[in-house]
């Protein structure tokens, strides 16, 4: 057992093999920290499963399963069940890639719903197929490069919008489905909290910046992800049993360019007529997602630069017991 | 029956993931630019810290152990730490000065007294020559590590310059009294009225003492042309010094002030004459050389000396401003003096850099004034000393404060009285000289993340609203809960204030969080820069490592 963090379980521990910067892991990391290593783990194929487990060794310190990438959650959905026949409330959370989720894995997670399974489904979102080699999924938003979306002549990568799985989820009725991002701890820690205290059917899906893939420093990785929130393309949303419950208020909204210009897979946006219309596309989705959910105007203290402020002597750390708190 | 497992999965953690990286974070405190801008090098950031977690007593200590003149400095420097503040690129810069009196005041008000940082008894004996803020900032520094000190001062007051030249709305006498009383109580005799060459020869003082050290400040007026060498405002023909002036203002000495004063100069003690003369009830006029604040982007020099927020209260304070003008001739009629004859001033300094206006013919103004009082710079008196002053440091005798420095600020001559302290030290145990533990790498603002922090207000001491009535302060001291707040604002700039975000960050479980901070494990980095990039206060910086590959082909 890897005991070195005095303030932390580390029930993703160190000498995983994920690139240098990945959001993946970080998000991972701090989920299943705030979740604790009591729980049951099931992780669909994908990067975060192949990352954490090679050649015999594991960096998982608390209980895992392996599925495949289709059926993470009907595993997850047998776990819960026999857990209940035998009387027992461990908690039970799926971690899933936006393949494992958007594309592969959405028939059986919306079958989870549907039973009302008591479990919670993470989603880190890296928005393409990362672990095969950046190919494109119904995550990947509109205009990216990549591997089998290339800009040319035809296109300026990928045609197709990102899939609105949130919406989705929100639609099957469930007690509580958010999305976050690796940026706001206080943010994420406060949605993985609520998701843990409420019984039935939760959804997370956390945006989690991929180096490789992005193709930005691998220093960028929260910046970029909190670029994403303050231009208004990744909303930060809570919903309940379908309505909107609560959302991130940006005191300012910024230019999508701020966000896409540190990522080499817009590169092929700033150096073409078609490109340049492109931009403007992407900008009006912005402005599109930040009036649907009224993220400029909502009444909430809950907004970016809250959600970012830096307290002496740590902004709370994972432990809710009270004898390791600070 | 349960099956047994053939294979156990070991953990991950026998993968050092730390050969992978190039470069690796290291933490690295920084000195803060306040406290790189700070004549007295404090360390800002470090009392700001203490002040914010209310352990008020904690923080004087720490501001005291470079200033043991928090109450006084925090009204009259000029504080450039403010104008080198980097919160001015998020909102304004921290309200240093008042929360330096308001420590100041606290310390006074609770009665705390300094520790001493030395129990060995020392028996070498040291003589300052000089009460003033120099040669008290050096006997502190002496006296709390243990030495045998006394200080000898022509005056009947210790204090100095505080004392004999700043007015009492800016400095109340009691404020300066009592931290100069904290001071002495460290064991440190104080011989009033003693003048080198008539109380005590320069033999005496090298003979009784093992070092010396001279911090005589500047208490000649610099000679102007019309000096008469009576240089008494009473007198037939009522021009004065401004040090003179403001020597017999706060010795409470019968001045007769006419109705209109013409005070000549640019510099902070032009403006504290003037604003003395306004309380007085005259009208008044400075005539001053320059140009006005913030006309000159490239060359400061030719931009008034004195410091803008007391030109601008002297200004709101009714005192007239008279740019770019200087002094052609005294306008008398008979023995009365009717006023000056000012003109245009072309080229402030010559090629040689020293003060030398050229003013050009056909220019000239009358300014009326029965009174002229030139303000323009004071020099150190030598007189009694002209041996010592010949002596170096090898023969054990120190010179500080202004009457060398070129700076000529109060709270550079507390930080000349503590480098010569340490130097003396430093000689007489034979050791060699260290300031800082500090490493001296600038932080600017562009290497910080400033969206970490809340944008907030900057709490201001309330202004007194009858303040031309009499020489009542005209600023007011922070109350407690603004002063908490105030504290609270400092960036932390290049000192970890713990706020976990690299531990937090780090996507391979490489932080681990301590008691007092945090550590990289180096087995399991992979040098992605996350943490250095998100670090608020750029406290963490990358350091590119020698790879095995590149270390064996060089």
């Amino acid at each position: 057992m890897d005991k070195r963090d005095p303030f932390r379980h580390n029930v993703l521990t160190a000498g995983h093999r994920a690139c240098s910067g990945c959001g993946e892991a970080m998000a991972a990391r701090m989920v299943t920290d705030l979740i604790g290593p009591e729980a049951i783990y099931i992780s669909a194929t994908g990067c975060l499963q192949v990352f954490t487990t090679h050649n015999q060794q594991s960096a998982w310190q608390a209980p895992w399963i392996h599925s495949v990438f289709a059926n993470s959650a009907a595993v997850a959905s047998g776990v819960e069940a026999a857990l209940r026949a035998k009387g027992k409330d461990t908690p039970v959370v799926v971690q899933a890639g936006d393949g494992g989720t958007f594309d592969i894995g959405l028939q059986c997670l919306s079958g989870l719903i549907e039973r009302g399974h008591d479990i919670l489904f993470v989603c880190y979102d890296n928005e393409a197929y990362m672990n095969t080699g950046v190919q494109r999924s119904s995550s990947t938003p509109h205009a990216v490069r990549t591997s089998t979306s290339p800009p040319g002549r035809l296109s300026q990568g990928k045609q197709q919008l990102k899939k609105d799985v949130i919406s989705i989820m929100a639609a099957h009725h469930m007690p509580y489905a958010a999305t976050a991002t690796i940026a706001y701890f206080p943010d994420l820690k406060a949605k993985v909290e609520k998701a843990m205290s409420i019984k039935g059917p939760r959804f997370l899906q956390v945006l989690s910046p991929c180096p490789l893939g992005w193709v930005h420093d691998s220093a960028l990785s929260v910046t970029v992800s909190r670029l994403a929130v303050e231009t208004g393309l990744f909303p930060l949303v809570e919903l309940e049993y379908g309505e909107l419950t609560g959302v991130m208020r940006l005191v300012e909204q910024k230019p999508v360019d701020e966000y896409l210009r540190p990522q080499g897979r817009f590169k092929h946006l700033f150096n073409s007529q078609d490109g340049a219309m492109e931009l403007r596309h992407l900008q009006a989705l912005a402005d599109t997602r930040i009036r649907r959910y009224g993220l400029l105007d909502a009444h909430t203290q809950w907004d970016t630069a809250h959600a970012m402020q830096s307290e002496r002597h740590g902004r709370g750390g994972y432990w809710r017991g009270s004898e390791h708190g600070r | 029956m349960a099956a047994k497992l053939e294979i156990e999965p070991g953990s991950s953690n026998a993968y050092h993931t730390g050969d992978w990286r190039t470069q690796q974070p290291v933490y690295q405190n920084k000195w803060p630019p306040c406290s790189q801008v700070c004549p007295a090098s404090e360390d800002i950031q470090a009392w700001l810290a203490l002040a914010s977690e209310q352990q008020w007593q904690a923080a004087w200590h720490k501001l005291a152990e470079r200033n043991p003149f928090p109450a006084t400095m925090g009204r009259i420097c000029y504080h450039a730490c403010e104008s080198a503040c980097n919160r001015k690129h998020l909102d304004s810069a921290v309200n240093i000065h008042a929360l330096e009196r308001y420590l100041g005041d606290r310390a006074i008000a609770l009665g705390w007294s300094h520790k001493s940082s030395c129990d060995e008894a020392r028996t070498q004996r040291i003589a300052i020559v000089g009460a003033g803020p120099a040669g008290l900032s050096c006997a502190f520094q002496l006296a709390r590590h243990g030495y045998l000190v006394t200080v000898f001062d022509a005056q009947a007051e210790p204090g100095g310059t505080l004392h004999s030249a700043i007015p009492d709305y800016r400095l109340p006498k009691s404020v300066l009294a009592k931290e100069i009383d904290a001071i002495l109580a460290l064991g440190i005799e104080l011989r009033l009225k003693h003048r080198i060459g008539k109380e005590i020869s320069e033999r005496d003082l090298l003979d009784q003492f093992d070092a010396v050290f001279l911090a005589i400040g500047t208490r000649q007026p610099r000679p102007h042309p019309y000096d008469d060498g009576t240089g008494k405002a009473g007198s037939s023909h009522r021009v004065t010094s401004g040090l003179e002036f403001l020597h017999r203002l706060n010795r409470d000495e019968p001045l007769i002030i006419p109705q209109q004063v013409a005070v000549v100069g640019g510099g902070n003690t032009a403006i504290d004459v003037a604003r003395c003369v306004r309380r007085l009830g005259a009208d008044v006029a400075v005539v001053c050389a320059q140009d006005p604040h913030g006309t000159h982007q490239q060359d400061l020099a030719t931009e008034m000396p004195a410091s803008l927020t007391e030109v601008i209260e002297a200004e709101t304070e009714g005192v007239q401003l008279i740019y770019r003008a200087g002094v052609r001739r005294l306008v008398r009629s008979g023995a009365h003096l009717s006023g000056i004859e000012i003109a245009h001033v072309d080229r402030v300094h010559d090629r040689q850099g020293h003060f030398n206006p050229i003013l050009f013919a056909g220019t000239e103004a009358f300014v009326a004034a029965e009174l002229v009082i030139f303000a323009i710079g004071q020099e150190a008196d030598w007189q009694g000393l002209e041996g010592l002053q010949q002596t170096t440091e090898a023969e054990g005798v120190w010179v500080g404060g202004d009457a060398v420095s070129k700076s000529k600020l109060a709270a550079s001559a507390v930080g000349s009285g503590y480098q010569a302290a340490m130097s003396i030290m430093a000689s007489l145990q034979g050791k060699s000289l260290v300031f800082d533990a500090h490493q001296k790498t600038k932080i600017t603002f562009r290497k910080m993340q400033l969206h970490y922090y809340r944008k907030q207000l900057r709490r201001e001491g309330e202004m007194n609203a009858q303040r031309l009535d009499g020489f009542k302060e005209v600023v007011n001291g922070l109350a407690e809960h603004d002063a908490v707040d105030e504290a609270g604002r400092c960036l932390s700039c290049g000192v970890c204030f713990e706020c976990d975000n690299c531990w937090h960050f780090c996507p391979d479980a490489a932080i681990i969080k301590k008691e007092d901070g945090y550590a990289v494990d180096y087995d399991y980095c992979k040098g992605c820069g996350i943490c250095a990039q998100e670090c608020p206060c750029g406290h963490i910086d990358m350091e590119n490592i020698e790879t095995p590959a590149k270390a064996s082909t060089s």
